[in-house]
């Protein structure tokens, strides 16, 4: 079985548009699991319930931003290996630089079409 | 829409919409005075949204805009730029803009360039505007391995990740020590862990709690106990399974399971002591105090600086050192602002299982998914009963789960109910003409069958409801345009927002509402100068409220300006010949010429509200919605337009009743009593007027079978049977009806479509005998006879 058909992806975005996009995408790369979440808690709540291999969380989003989940997950030792793909608008240094410290696994800079996650993707668990 | 990418953006446009709102509602906030750092955040985060969205589907201009707004609110957001009144004037012109720009976009209209540019100047000249170049910043994506080996079951129900090299929770190895950025040397590993979360913490205890097999065989039950502690401060509760054996090995009479909580609270260490009083002896009890008050009470979110320097789990580790653990020991975090203080203790865990337990510690290859159960009551032990309270506090983040769904679905099922409704009539009439006896199971079962269809046509209806918010809202925009063209300053105030009135008439107000507000701004308030001078505050207020009030809804539109100028608008009425010199007419007539057609036409044309729209214009759109506008206004003070909308454009409360063969349907609110006339009760005052005196005052009597042409004016009224009328301005009239039949709740059918409007008649409605009867506009109808000149061909024939 390709990695497409095993991988479990959690989508962490406020924006329902942005949820949609990303999943439309995964989708169409051919992965079946993939749910998602409109906060951190939530998110959290998701992967606790039902663990995922891999996060792709927006950065800014009310209440937990997106390396605050990124830490939350880190800091627990059932979610401290799940790979993180944290997606920004903003590619501000400050923001790369903590997501560096805290283990994010690789960042994309919003828009980006599909291709650009699916390389972002590839990049952390390697060809779909 | 079978097209995902069509749905999403249609969905894209939609949350705009959404964002724009939260954008006005923020900026209002600010505008108040309200800058926190939250208040500006969510103004920036909703055009960062937009921005986002619009990237992704391809609309330059709109991002462009909105970035050029974003980066002004960044400015603000980052403390570098602190913004005046002047400059919230200008960010919300940039809303308005940038809501202009998204519906051009979802329109497909054209975007142009003076659209942007003249606030774009302004913006520019507010916090400059030198293009920032992003920095390419550098970062090597980092791989993880995956083991997928055995994930050809996930589906299977548990959820469990993949092959499992678990590291034993109490034994943590060297690397994982590493990866947990703990000091090289440091004396023990549970130490620093602790200082760790002291750090994290704030005040309060670390208690661990090992029962006993004797606790739960004596009846005592955790849970109880988490929740008397959950009374003394804020609790974090993780529970420990590392102890479970294999299911096979499970021995139902033996505690496995062991918690580490965290108490934050002012409490002593003695009242957290009591809480485990009674299981004194049956435990192994640590309460350890939590001394450092490192961060304040805003536990929600970690900070990130403090543990960053901490956790740092390089990328290229992760893979080998930190290989997926099985979640199964984890609490589910149970509310917004426990999730990240309920993943901190999880580092003293190792620590806290190491010192304290004297069980057996087993191997780690033993150590399996827990089973079910233990989880479920630590998860239920970590929800407190405040969450209720907490989310309220979040509330504003916390948007209410929704369902979009397209009008013209829910219009199918408003129709389909009002079928079912006149359905259901029509059956209980048939069940009645039957014969049936009351108590039959038939009667019965209509009679719940009833007040279901009741319930039915009340939730269909409430999901046609909104908030009149979104109105309000373009209102402010129509306030500050208006204002600025005529040079005025006004303030708009808005009272009564999350009022629900149905979506088609919150639309339909759109219009007549602009038209009123650029009255209000233009006519209504005095210039500056003119306010200076009579000693009124410069600014002008215009305030709009929306409230229930006796089932319908009204919304006032008031200026504080200086009221209808009553000598000038006579005179201007007797200039266009639409009233006689003679007339000798009330102030509440003279303000009600303003609604006159013809009252106001180009010869008053101003920057803003001579657009050749006149308050006629306005008046009949509102009684088109079924709805009534009247005007108080008192020189010096200012003017109030208020409007009275039905709840809902479908059904209707009626008095069924009979008027010269005919069946007509009154509208239950606009009858305040009924009675029958006596002799005494009747004056006459012309051969065919009357009045009915009531209560020392004396009301008009109309004979509704005469007004409405189906019969000629009676000699006497004695005996009759008379609807009094109430009208919004305090006007009564008392309506002659030959005998009230029934009063039962009816489906409104237009008739407009077909018929146009009908004086006195609001529509029509279908009753359960399958008769169509006609809808009575009563108050139309009391206006119309009170002009006396109305021209009979115009009355209906019966409809059915």
């Amino acid at each position: 079985m390709a990695l497409r058909d095993q991988l479990r992806i959690l989508v962490v975005d406020d924006m329902s548009t942005s949820r949609g996009l990303i999943t439309n995408a995964l989708d169409s790369f051919g992965i079946r699991t993939v749910a998602s979440a409109s906060d951190g808690p939530s998110a959290l709540q998701k992967i606790a319930a039902s663990p995922v291999h891999l996060v792709i969380s927006d950065y800014n989003m009310p209440g937990m931003d997106g390396l605050h989940l990124l830490h939350a997950l880190r800091s627990a030792p059932a979610t401290r290996g799940v790979g993180f793909l944290l997606i920004t608008g903003r590619a501000d240094r400050e923001i790369i630089e903590k997501g560096k410290q805290l283990g994010m696994n690789n960042f994309l800079k919003k828009p980006f079409e599909p291709a650009g996650l699916r390389a972002a993707i590839e990049a952390i668990v390697g060809r779909l | 829409m079978s097209d995902p990418m069509a749905e999403i953006r249609a969905s894209f446009f939609i949350e705009c919409e959404e964002l724009l709102e939260s954008l006005q509602d923020g900026l209002q906030m600010m505008d108040d005075g309200e800058s926190d750092s939250e208040t500006i955040n969510i103004v920036f985060r909703a055009v960062h949204s937009i921005k986002g969205g619009a990237g992704a589907f391809g609309l330059n201009d709109l991002v462009h805009f909105a970035h050029r707004f974003e980066t002004a609110m960044d400015e603000v957001r980052t403390g570098r730029f602190v913004p005046d009144g002047e400059a919230i004037k200008i960010f919300f012109a940039c809303a308005d803009v940038l809501g202009d720009l998204v519906r051009a976009s979802r329109d497909e209209t054209p975007i142009l360039d003076e659209m942007t540019a003249p606030v774009l100047d302004s913006l520019e000249r507010l916090v400059g505007m030198e293009e920032e170049v992003e920095e390419e910043v550098e970062f090597v994506p980092a791989g993880i391995a995956l083991d997928l080996g055995g994930l050809g079951d996930l589906g299977g129900g548990m959820g469990d990740l993949p092959p499992l090299d678990l590291p034993a929770l109490d034994m943590p190895s060297p690397d994982l020590l590493s990866a947990d950025g703990l000091p090289e040397g440091s004396e023990t590993p549970d130490v620093a862990g602790d200082n760790d979360a002291q750090a994290a913490l704030g005040k309060g205890f670390k208690i661990h709690f090992l029962p006993e097999p004797a606790l739960f065989i004596s009846g005592n039950e955790p849970l109880y106990l988490f929740r008397a502690l959950r009374d003394l401060g804020d609790l974090t509760v993780r529970c420990d399974t590392s102890r479970l054996p294999a299911a096979e090995a499970l021995a139902a009479e033996t505690g496995y399971l062991s918690w580490s909580l965290v108490l934050l609270t002012e409490e002593p260490e003695t009242a957290v002591r009591d809480v485990f009083e009674f299981v004194d002896g049956l435990c192994v009890l640590t309460i350890e105090p939590i001394t450092n008050a490192a961060l304040d009470g805003s536990m929600a979110l970690p900070d990130l600086d403090v543990p960053s320097a901490q956790i740092p789990l390089a990328p290229g580790d992760s893979a080998e050192t930190a290989p997926v653990e099985t979640i199964a020991a984890e609490a589910p975090p149970s509310s917004p602002a426990q999730a990240a203080p309920a993943a901190l203790p999880d580092r003293l865990a190792p620590g806290a299982a190491a010192a304290p337990i004297p069980a057996p510690i087993p191997a780690p290859a033993a150590a399996p998914v827990a089973p079910p159960a233990p989880i479920e009551s630590a998860a239920e032990s970590t929800e407190p009963s405040d969450a209720p309270s907490r989310e309220a506090k979040n509330a504003p983040t916390q948007p209410r789960a929704t369902v979009r769904v397209d009008l013209e679905r829910v219009d199918r099922l408003v129709n389909l109910v009002g079928e079912l409704v006149i359905n259901q009539a029509m059956l209980s009439q048939s069940v009645t003409e039957a014969g049936l006896p009351a108590n039959s199971a038939v009667s019965t079962g209509l009679e719940e069958f009833l007040q279901l269809t009741r319930d039915i046509q009340e939730s269909v209806m409430m999901i046609r409801a909104q908030p009149i918010k979104s109105l309000f809202q373009r209102m402010g925009r129509i306030v500050r345009e208006a204002s600025a063209a005529v040079n005025k300053d006004v303030r708009l105030h808005t009272d009564g927002e999350n009022t629900e009135v149905d979506k088609t008439v919150i639309e339909r107000l759109a219009d007549p509402l602009t038209h009123m507000i650029r009255n209000a701004v233009d006519h209504g308030l005095e210039t500056t100068e003119k306010r200076v001078a009579s000693g009124k505050p410069r600014n002008g207020h215009v305030t709009l409220t929306a409230q229930h009030r006796s089932g319908r809804i009204v919304i006032d539109v008031s200026d504080d300006g200086g009221g209808i100028n009553r000598p000038r608008v006579l005179e201007k009425a007797i200039e266009k010949g639409l009233v006689s010199p003679e007339a000798q007419l009330s102030d509440g007539e003279i303000d009600n010429l303003l609604f006159l057609p013809g009252f106001s036409t180009a010869a008053e044309v101003s920057a803003l509200s001579g657009r050749g729209v006149g308050m006629d214009v306005v008046k009949s759109s509102i009684q088109s919605l079924g709805g009534r506008i009247a005007i108080t206004s008192v020189e010096g003070k200012g003017t109030t337009f208020s409007i009275s909308l039905p709840l809902t454009l479908a059904v209707l409360d009626g008095m069924v009743v009979r008027v010269a063969g005919e069946t007509l349907v009154v509208p239950l609110n606009a009858i305040l009593e009924t009675l029958t006339l006596t002799d005494d009760d009747i004056k006459q005052l012309g051969p065919e007027t009357h009045v009915v005196q009531l209560r020392g005052g004396f009301v008009p009597l109309l004979d509704l079978g005469a007004e409405l042409g189906y019969r000629t004016p009676e000699q006497s009224y004695v005996g009759g049977i008379v609807l009094l009328i109430g009208q919004e301005d305090g006007h009564r009239a008392a309506l002659v009806v030959d005998a009230i039949e029934d009063q039962r709740q009816v489906v409104i059918k237009g008739l407009e479509g077909s018929y146009g409007r009908v004086p006195g008649i609001a529509a029509a409605t279908i009753l359960g005998d399958g008769q169509i009867a006609l809808i009575l506009d009563p108050m139309d109808l009391i206006s119309q006879a009170s002009g006396r000149t109305k021209d009979r061909s115009l009355s209906l024939s019966h409809a059915g």
